[in-house]
């Protein structure tokens, strides 16, 4: 009995090594290592296509490079912007969308949430060619119904001041419909003798939301607010599919300028010092916002 | 609702008709605004060059035409690109199919010392922005001499932190005593993986089926990276090119009607099993 009881634990701690290493040896050969691959390559001068052993050790040159180079604090800028602008106006459309959702007792809900929803899932790189045309200031049709509501045509991607936010637009046209979907799942987990408690109290509209679904979402929108800040700092796509940075740098963002450092001028060391900078204020900032959720 | 608020505050008729007016008008603004883009891809694909360059634009063409659509397959190698792609995208989520189910098991029904600080390494991947390991993965993969071919392609894409921990979730919601029972008769932890667990896993394995095929199939950044023939570009990459050779509107409508092939099986997809999309974002929202 003893001796089928250890057996059937060491088959069992056997199953537990060959279940997992398949799926862990991926990650620590493709994510692990390529990490610390990318961290010593960043202390290091080297070109795309030198060996390891003969990169030259430079310690932290190519992070002062790089701050030096206003390009890159330009592009670090930007793409904090990008995430704040989107942060700020999916968040609250994401609430409201995701109560109305919840409570609208009409037809066709699920269709919006599918309609919604749908364009998280297509190429970012297809929504860009599709926006990019919608954008297009003399054939696209945003600035002809522009016109018919008497405004002033834009010049969105081609120009400084409005390229960055026609960006935003597409990537809250593109992702809104996921949050909400967060959203509503959070919704679902409210008691709702809560809001009937506080309608016989008297309480409105607001006040309920305010004192009752706002506090009991928080773990849902932090989760939402830190995935949306990991996904909106890493913004490449539309980047590279529909500006290259321009009009004047403008839309230039870190893993764009990443990017072209290591493919196109082949400064495979400064390209990693990007990359470093960027992981660390990735993960610096959704711990810290978990962290702060939490207290909450 | 109780007796006693119904006659406390119940609104009148008038004011609910009111209410759900503008409740279906908010619906179809939602509506028109998401739809649009579509709309436009649509007609844009279905214009001739004259069209696209009025002005005013046209809303949509008099003559619809679907020879774009043709056109799209003479002037790039899309078949080939539509291929390479479900090629790619299908051996990525088997792929992530197999590691996630059984790491998942591992690291819900198994105990073992360092198991949560391992969970929480794999967990952390998912912060971790695709551009850090690009440089890396790319040398990696060049010195393998592995750049544009499909091993190149699929290699890193065979697990991933979301698949793993998304089977966890689901397999911690299976009781216990059912693996117990099962273990009492005699099966190994391999048939109790394939038998017991992975009937019941079902709905949970759709959705990551789903999410892994788009993802993969919608994934620009590492084919951009290794990929330098047309033989071997990907649907989202030949999207790419297109629009970078064909800038002139007047081209729009071929590159319209790739972009709407390209989308067609993430759309498809979608609107064929939402439920288990959404059901899948829900427990990894809110259980996170």
């Amino acid at each position: 009995m003893i001796q089928r009881q250890r057996s059937l634990i060491r088959s069992r701690s056997l199953a537990t090594v060959g279940f997992l290493s398949p799926g862990l040896g991926l990650l620590i050969v493709f994510v692990a290592v390529p990490i610390l691959l990318t961290a010593w390559i960043s202390l290091h001068q080297g070109s795309m296509a030198i060996p390891y052993s003969r990169m030259r050790w430079v310690g932290l040159k190519n992070y002062a490079t790089v701050f030096e180079q206003p390009i890159f604090r330009t592009a670090l800028l930007n793409v904090f912007l990008y995430s704040l602008a989107n942060l700020v106006i999916i968040l609250p459309l994401a609430i409201l969308l995701g109560l109305f959702l919840y409570q609208a007792r009409i037809y066709g809900r699920n269709l919006l949430r599918t309609v919604l929803f749908l364009p998280y899932m297509i190429p970012t790189v297809a929504v860009a060619i599709v926006w990019g045309y919608l954008y297009e200031p003399q054939y696209g049709p945003l600035n002809e119904i522009l016109t018919w509501l008497h405004l002033p045509p834009q010049g969105w991607l081609g120009s400084v001041h409005e390229a960055m936010l026609s960006l935003v637009i597409l990537n809250v046209w593109q992702t809104l419909g996921y949050y909400v979907v967060m959203v509503v799942a959070g919704l679902t987990e409210i008691p709702q003798e809560y809001y009937e408690a506080a309608s016989l109290d008297g309480a409105g509209w607001w006040r309920r939301h305010w004192y009752i679904t706002l506090p009991l979402l928080r773990r849902t929108l932090a989760f939402v607010f830190v995935i949306l800040t990991i996904n909106t700092l890493q913004v490449f796509d539309p980047v590279y599919v529909l500006t290259q940075g321009s009009p004047v740098n403008s839309t230039d963002v870190a893993a764009y300028e990443m990017y072209i450092t290591a493919f196109n001028y082949g400064q495979a060391g400064q390209a990693s010092a990007m990359a470093m900078i960027m992981l660390a204020i990735v993960l610096v900032l959704s711990l810290f916002q978990l962290r702060l959720f939490r207290s909450l | 609702m109780s007796v006693y608020t119904k006659s406390y505050r119940r609104p009148s008729q008038g004011r609910r008709w009111l209410s759900l007016a503008l409740q279906y008008l908010c619906m179809v603004l939602i509506l028109v605004i998401m739809l649009f883009p579509f709309f436009w891809l649509i007609a844009s694909s279905l214009k001739s060059p004259e069209d696209l360059e009025a002005l005013p634009p046209v809303w949509w063409p008099a003559h619809p035409a679907f020879s774009s659509y043709r056109t799209v397959f003479e002037v790039t190698p899309f078949a080939r690109a539509i291929l390479n792609s479900l090629i790619v995208t299908v051996s990525s989520t088997v792929g992530i199919l197999l590691t996630s189910i059984m790491a998942g098991y591992v690291f819900a029904k198994h105990q073992f010392r360092g198991k949560n600080a391992i969970f929480v390494c794999v967990l952390a991947t998912m912060m971790v922005p695709q551009f850090v390991m690009l440089i890396p993965l790319y040398r990696m993969m060049a010195a393998l001499h592995l750049d544009n071919t499909y091993p190149g392609l699929i290699l890193p894409n065979l697990a991933n932190g979301f698949g793993i921990f998304l089977m966890r979730q689901f397999i911690a919601g299976i009781p216990d005593e059912l693996l117990e029972a099962a273990r009492l008769d005699g099966a190994s932890e391999w048939t109790l993986l394939w038998r017991v667990v992975v009937p019941l896993l079902r709905p949970a394995a759709a959705a990551l089926v789903l999410f892994a095929f788009v993802f993969q199939w919608n994934n620009f950044l590492w084919p951009l990276s290794i990929v330098y023939s047309p033989e071997m570009s990907t649907v989202v990459l030949s999207l790419n090119g297109l629009r970078t050779y064909t800038s002139s509107v007047t081209f729009a409508n071929i590159v319209m009607a790739g972009t709407a092939i390209g989308i067609l099986p993430s759309v498809l997809l979608t609107l064929w099993a939402q439920r288990y999309f959404i059901e899948g974002i829900s427990l990894t929202g809110i259980k996170g």
